[in-house]
């Protein structure tokens, strides 16, 4: 079953002077094994929407549920693991191991198992044996957040919620984690990830969602959303749209350097022959 | 303007951020740093800004070296530095308020504190927020007010430590344009970023690498060279597509490489005109 909210609306600080809307009217259906991007500027209520996935927010109005159970329930709790932005702002223990060992044992999972499952965890984000003793601090950014990810997959969740996981990270950073991610949800795991780096992100998703000030303003796949111009795109198909704006007979679900290079090149072929036609 | 002469500095864990590093920074230059996680860059804004001060060398700003404390108010005056999370830079309950803090800081008299305040305001567009709280407003504008709060004390120079990171690619693109405005009107800009795309328009590229200085150029040459790939680097995918498209007999000049708007009107031209 997937996680499903039905006509959810969500404000803070409700039934003050501050109260601010920020989802209303949302239905939403995350299915298992999808790898899905929230997309959206900044306060259009993407980090909101993660939050009700897993009961931190309850909805003001409509419900949640994830496999059918209330999400403020452990065993939905446990079907979701979440990964914020900072990842130091989740880690809390002495020792990398600790930390991965942390929500197993909450869980009340015994220490032979604990163990078992750290190792397969560490082993899911490439994270080496020898980081276990040591302390989470110390660690780079991108080590940090792969920590933070082996901590969520540790409790071996059917559904990863990750609000801006590559943000901060440089390149190479970028690219453990997305092949992390990509091989978390090839093992069926569903990945559902905020974000505003389309560039590293755009050939991993299978399904866009898109909030306008708490409202979805589209979802479906990503060639749909190509197709219709939705934006934010990535730089190259953002080139291509201005290409077809320009009335080029341009294919608009193209987002990488090697077709847009392709596309180009039948661009040219094509022109070239209604040139020497006339 | 900025003057490094052989810096080095370690972390208190002996880690080292900064090897033996020399750098001239001119008034006027828009320098982009880039580099990985660790490299030392943000270690170098805080060297440039006179907020950390090297174990070995020395930083001269306006011939002002950061190691001697009666100087210190001369270089904050300066040089301002704006960092990656705007709210943890907010001290005022108002925008106005919080623009305020520096000039009163600097012991302006009020008169002057106002008009320091207005004209930051005018230059990031932020008039009509002034009275709002700086909390309230969305993450580019929140980025401009941590702007404006430096501006307020008219330094000369501006770092940037990663200031659109956290930001959506809209908002992201304003608060640049804002910095490439301050460029453009004679304030010396050093950008330290993980995108090169946000490079394209700057005069100098650093491209660090623990703690030293790997490759430096302008763009264009930095872009094409063949060792960016084996400093972690990918180059912005509208280079690339030229790149590869120059293989094919198609040249898209450099400066029709930033934006995808230029781009495709290059395209267009090219081929229209055949």
């Amino acid at each position: 079953m997937p996680i499903i909210l039905e006509n959810v609306s969500f404000s803070y600080s409700r039934k003050t002077p501050l109260e601010t809307s920020a989802l209303r009217d949302v239905n939403l259906r995350i299915e298992k094994g999808e790898f899905v991007g929230i997309l959206g500027e900044k306060g259009a209520g993407k980090s909101t929407l993660t939050k009700l996935f897993n009961g931190v927010l309850k909805p003001e109005t409509g419900t949640v549920r994830v496999d059918g159970l209330d999400p403020s329930l452990r065993e939905a709790k446990r079907r979701i693991g979440m990964v914020f932005q900072q990842a130091a702002d989740q880690l809390f223990c002495k020792t990398v191991y600790e930390e991965i060992a942390f929500g197993l044992l909450n869980f009340g999972h015994s220490k032979k198992e604990t163990e078992e499952r750290v190792y397969e965890a560490i082993e899911a984000v490439s994270l080496d044996q020898t980081e276990l003793s040591r302390d989470p601090f110390s660690l780079s950014g991108g080590e940090m957040q792969r920590v933070a990810l082996a901590s969520a997959l540790a409790l071996r969740p059917d559904y990863l919620v990750l609000d801006e996981p590559i943000t901060g990270l440089d390149p190479s950073g970028k690219k453990e984690i997305l092949e992390t991610l990509k091989r978390i949800k090839e093992k069926g795991t569903a990945v559902v990830t905020v974000t505003h780096n389309l560039k590293g992100f755009f050939p991993l998703l299978e399904r866009i969602v898109l909030i306008r000030e708490g409202r979805i303003a589209f979802q479906g796949s990503r060639e749909s959303y190509l197709e219709k111009g939705c934006e934010p795109l990535p730089p190259i198909a953002s080139m291509m749209k201005e290409l077809r704006a320009r009335g080029m007979p341009v294919n608009l679900a193209v987002f990488t350097v090697e077709d847009a290079l392709e596309e180009i090149l039948r661009l040219k072929s094509i022109l070239g022959k209604e040139n020497s036609e006339n | 303007m900025i003057r490094l002469e052989k810096v080095s500095y370690s972390y208190p864990d002996g880690t080292p951020a900064l090897e033996d590093l020399n750098l001239v920074i001119k008034k006027g230059e828009f320098i982009g740093v880039i580099g990985k996680n660790g490299s030392g860059k943000s270690t170098l804004a805080l060297q440039l800004s006179g907020l950390l001060k090297p174990q070995t060398g020395r930083v001269m700003i306006r011939e002002m070296d950061t190691r001697d404390p009666s100087k210190l108010s001369g270089i904050r005056k300066l040089v301002g530095i704006v960092f990656q999370n705007p709210e943890t830079q907010f001290v005022g309950r108002t925008v106005e308020e919080d623009l305020a803090f520096g000039p009163e800081n600097l012991c302006l008299p009020p008169v002057e504190i106002r008009k320091c305040v207005d004209l930051a305001l005018a230059e990031t567009g932020l008039e009509k927020y002034r009275h709002r709280s700086p909390k309230a407003l969305s993450g580019g504008q929140g980025q401009c007010v941590a702007l404006a709060g430096v501006l307020a004390m008219r330094p000369e120079c501006l770092i940037f430590d990663e200031v659109t990171s956290m930001l959506d690619p809209k908002s992201g693109i304003a608060v640049l344009e804002t910095i490439k405005k301050l460029h453009r009107k004679g304030k010396t800009i050093v950008y330290i970023t993980h995108n090169l795309e946000e490079l394209h328009d700057a005069d100098r590229i650093l491209i660090m690498e623990k703690g030293k200085m790997r490759l430096e150029g302008d763009p264009e040459s930095v872009f094409s060279d063949v060792s960016l790939q084996t400093l972690g680097l990918s180059l912005p995918s509208l280079i690339e597509l030229a790149e590869n498209l120059k293989m094919h007999g198609i040249v898209i000049p450099w400066e029709k490489t930033s934006t995808p708007q230029s781009f495709a009107e290059e395209i267009c031209r090219l081929f229209l005109k055949t």
